[in-house]
């Protein structure tokens, strides 16, 4: 009960009221405007992953292990991939290479894709069918490994394909459901040390006796948790096949 | 005036509302989607899909938390009243922004998958629901959008008649559901892990002063509610009381009644037009009728009636004088029920 101007949505609006709802539609759209500015500029960087299309299509040679998602060791590689050098395998979408790859376990391949690459983390999206994977001939070493202890590790256990740049961010919570739905589909997961592990700060993470991740890490994917299990060097990458019993939240 | 069922009416102020609206949405768009990436120094640039899906998640966000503020600020100060004029329009903007949201996240998150059903991709790719971290905070917003397409859905006035008054009022209570799965959803999931805290800041900002204002109109209420008892009960000194106007007062039973000075003769009727709800006692007497200040329905304010050819009722309330202090039963008559206006003593208001 005033004597301030009575707004009827069907009426003029009244003088010092017009001035009142005036002032009100700027803040409003102004509000609207700093808004976006604050939540758009604070996002955080999402980090160096990408696919290398500026590569162009990569093709080597080299011997197919399952351990058990499927690595290759380079035996005859090319201008940005050394013979030496070991790395994953990941099909289009949020699809693993599994089955494509198990005939040829333990065999010589020739492997082609677009390179995925995250700092020292990098792997291969394959072609299509036999194009992306198929058997080569020649002669070639046999794959060794090097078991490297009990370790106590720090990090995040992620999708590597995301993580690796099909997604940026790709991992964290916020990514978690989407990172399940990739390792759903056997994509190799990956964990992210929060310390270098001789050198390595990204490892292939399975289960324990090289068997697939458990369901129980799945809960885990995407925070940060403490974890005991295997570590056995493959070639030039650190598998780390976690305990699922140790699994826990990092305080 | 007081109209029946008409599909849309549009005038002047709805014009103005809904351009003011849409200025806002699309410069938050516009700066979020086209200027803050090239301010933010990334070494790559976030994935088109994910930055679009934040964009409109976060506007809807902010529209939802407006539109929740626009209801205490009335009733702090009745010159915000016009914000609520048009805001089912607002409202049914908001679903369409986070609906653009959801569709980002459906395309993306969740396709590419050996399974080409991205809903059923959204419901069993994370079920960690006995946890907090990493809990599906996906499961929030869906029940926020679910409330919300509800809204949006019941919004026109066919839903108000079809319904009833009372009843789609109750209905629209879902926006709070909305809000807070809302909150909950970037809680558990954006913000945890988000290092940079403007963003937090930002959010839980928005929701806690969406909360104190609610907060604080809830408690002056209650404690003119408090002071008040019995069947009969004091509402106003016949002082208090000004020509065209109204005084509100919460009743015990939880209602609130609009008594009015008119022609120097005291009424009161239920303070809900039964339109919208809208508050009929911050309106005041237009052409010898109580307008309300929402949509400008009118009632004869001695019958609770709308002027013919309108048939909308609302209740009245029998009046007492005790002394100079002006008593209301508790119990409302049924709406449309003539009441005998009170007449004050000479020189009392």
């Amino acid at each position: 009960m005033n004597d301030r101007p009575f707004f009827v949505g069907y009426l003029p609006i009244p003088g010092p009221l017009r001035l009142f709802l005036g002032a009100i539609a700027i803040l409003l759209i102004a509000g609207f405007g700093a808004a976006g500015y604050v939540a758009g500029v604070t996002q955080d960087d999402p980090g160096s992953g990408a696919f290398r299309f500026d590569y162009g299509r990569q093709t080597v040679t080299g011997v197919v292990e399952l351990v058990p998602y499927p690595i290759v060791h380079v035996v005859e590689g090319n201008d940005r991939i050394d013979p030496g050098d070991t790395f994953m395998m990941t099909a289009g979408g949020k699809s693993g290479v599994d089955i494509r790859a198990e005939p040829l376990s333990g065999q010589l391949a020739q492997v082609s894709g677009i390179v995925l690459e995250r700092g020292d983390l990098y792997m291969i999206q394959l072609r299509g069918g036999t194009n992306g994977l198929q058997a080569a001939d020649g002669a070639f070493p046999q794959p060794e490994s090097e078991p490297l202890g009990r370790w106590r590790l720090a990090g995040e256990i992620c999708d590597g394909k995301c993580l690796a740049g099909a997604m940026r961010p790709g991992r964290g919570l916020a990514h978690k459901a989407c990172a399940n739905l990739c390792l759903l589909g056997d994509v190799p997961p990956i964990f992210v040390s929060t310390q270098p592990v001789i050198g390595d700060e990204f490892l292939l993470v399975t289960g324990p006796d090289a068997t697939r991740l458990p369901k129980r890490a799945y809960d885990f994917v995407g925070q940060y948790v403490q974890v005991e299990g295997e570590i056995t060097r493959h070639g030039s990458l650190l598998v780390f096949a976690l305990d699922p019993e140790t699994l826990e939240l990092t305080p | 005036m007081s109209v029946k069922y008409i599909p849309v009416q549009w005038n002047r102020s709805k014009w103005f509302y809904d351009a003011v609206m849409l200025a806002g949405v699309l410069l938050f768009l516009a700066i979020f989607l086209f200027a803050a990436p090239g301010l933010v120094g990334h070494e790559r640039p976030i994935s088109a899909q994910i930055h679009n899906a934040r964009a409109f998640g976060a506007c809807a966000f902010v529209m939802l938390s407006i539109i929740l503020c626009i209801g205490p600020l009335a009733r702090l100060d009745d010159r915000f009243l016009p914000m609520l004029y048009n805001r089912r329009h607002f409202g049914v903007m908001t679903v369409f922004v986070a609906l653009t949201h959801v569709s980002f996240i459906l395309n993306w998150y969740f396709t590419f998958s050996p399974n080409p059903s991205e809903i059923e991709n959204l419901l069993r790719a994370n079920t960690s629901y006995s946890q907090i971290g990493g809990f599906p905070f996906e499961t929030f917003g869906i029940i926020a959008l679910i409330c919300l397409l509800i809204l949006a859905a019941t919004s026109h006035d066919f839903w108000l008649k079809f319904l009833t008054p009372p009843v789609w009022k109750r209905l629209h209570y879902l926006a709070y559901l909305a809000y807070a799965a809302l909150v909950g959803h970037v809680v558990l999931g954006i913000l945890q892990d988000q290092r940079n805290h403007a963003l937090t800041v930002l959010f839980l900002g928005l929701a806690f002063l969406v909360v104190a204002l609610h907060l604080v109109v809830w408690l002056r209420e209650r404690a003119e509610a408090d002071a008040k008892g019995g069947a009969w009960t004091h509402v106003s000194s016949t002082k208090d009381l000004r020509e065209g106007f109204a005084k509100i007062a919460l009743l015990p039973t939880g209602d609130r009644v609009a008594i009015f000075l008119h022609e120097g003769k005291v009424s009161a009727i239920s303070n809900a037009c039964a339109h919208q709800n809208g508050p009929l006692g911050e309106g005041r007497i237009v052409d010898c009728l109580v307008t309300c200040p929402w949509h400008g329905f009118q009632y004869d304010v001695r019958t609770g009636r709308s002027p013919a050819p309108f048939t909308e009722r609302i209740p009245t309330y029998n009046l007492r004088l005790r002394g100079d202090l002006i008593e209301v039963h508790t119990d409302p008559n049924p709406p449309g029920t003539p009441v005998d206006p009170l007449t004050l003593p000479e020189g009392a208001a």
